[in-house]
């Protein structure tokens, strides 16, 4: 069960540096809006979630409109119900306790993380946990020093950093590809994201792509006809 | 440094929310997935099409750089199947064409 939980972490550790310098000017614009270092933790570990924080940091002014930022957050952390419906292969074995643990540590890059190892070796979701654990470690020692120390790492995007994230992602996505049937659910992904995102504002092409995505794969499969709904 | 007490509450509620989204999902496929189905079938395809959706339209806003870099990931995650190199190749491509081609 240890080694599971370091496997998790080291496996998280290449993103967690884009994670740390990004976290670093998240830092830096906390001290722009004179948001409060305690402010800073607190949303560091009970929101947990970088695009959302951004948005959260980038939205706050002196009078706060509490439930627009909040609706704009969680709106962009819609994509979470999903990641979490996706993980139950994780859990299938895992008491609720443990569900109701061990999900705050799902991010974009532990999640994305752990579905590729499921598919090559059995994990619990002490792995999840690991890397959760990696992400956030690397999330918040970025963010605190961001705000201690001001820009250290000014232009995370001159490095390429930004691009990290897509990059690994889009290796993830690759990884899971199964073969030439995979292909139609996978254009009709790319298309919806590619429109959605250009005619509605916001981030919620995520999700509309991803189930437009599944859906189509869904429909498409020979095993579904065969087994019924 | 005074207490803010909008901003705890802000901060409570987005906690709040995304922790019930962490968890929701989890707990409603559990209650109403069967081991076959379209069901499974839509959520065994979950991983992919959400990481798809993420990537794809910040890939095209990168423009031709954008392309290429994708294009050195597919050949690469199908000659050596390393995310990690993936990684790198593609960080360096992008880092190489912000500092000595624009």
């Amino acid at each position: 069960m240890k080694n599971e939980f370091k496997d998790g972490f080291i496996a998280n550790l290449p993103i967690g540096f884009s994670v740390f310098a990004y976290g670093s000017v998240l830092g830096v614009l906390c001290t722009q809006k004179d948001i409060a270092l305690y402010e800073l933790v607190l949303m560091n570990i009970f929101v947990f979630a970088g695009s959302a924080q951004f948005v959260m940091v980038d939205m706050w002014s002196n009078s706060l409109d509490v439930i627009g930022i909040a609706l704009a957050a969680l709106l962009i952390n819609l994509r979470y119900f999903l990641i979490s419906a996706s993980l139950s292969p994780v859990f299938v074995n895992s008491s609720k306790k443990d569900k109701f643990k061990y999900m705050h540590f799902a991010t974009d890059e532990s999640w994305a993380i752990t579905m590729q190892r499921l598919k090559t070796q059995e994990i619990t979701p002490i792995f999840l946990f690991g890397g959760g654990v990696c992400i956030f470690f690397t999330w918040f020692t970025g963010t605190l020093l961001g705000f201690n120390l001001g820009e250290f790492i000014s232009n995370p995007a001159k490095y390429g950093l930004d691009f990290a994230f897509i990059a690994i992602f889009f290796a993830l996505a690759l990884s899971m590809f199964k073969g030439k049937g995979d292909l139609i659910p996978w254009i009709v992904t790319a298309v919806v994201a590619i429109v959605f995102e250009y005619y509605f504002e916001g981030k919620l092409y995520i999700v509309v792509a991803a189930i437009a995505g599944s859906l189509c794969a869904a429909m498409l499969s020979k095993e579904g006809k065969e087994n019924g709904v | 440094m005074e207490f803010n007490i909008n901003a705890v509450l802000l901060i409570a509620l987005v906690g709040l929310g995304t922790y019930s989204l962490r968890v929701s999902g989890l707990l409603l496929s559990s209650k109403f997935v069967k081991d076959e189905g379209r069901v499974k079938l839509f959520l065994d395809y979950l991983p992919a099409s959400l990481l798809l959706a993420l990537v794809v339209p910040s890939i095209i806003k990168e423009g031709v750089i954008g392309l290429i870099a994708s294009i050195v990931i597919v050949l690469c995650m199908y000659k050596t199947r390393s995310v990690l190199l993936s990684l790198v190749l593609g960080v360096l491509i992008v880092a190489l064409s912000r500092n000595f081609f624009i």
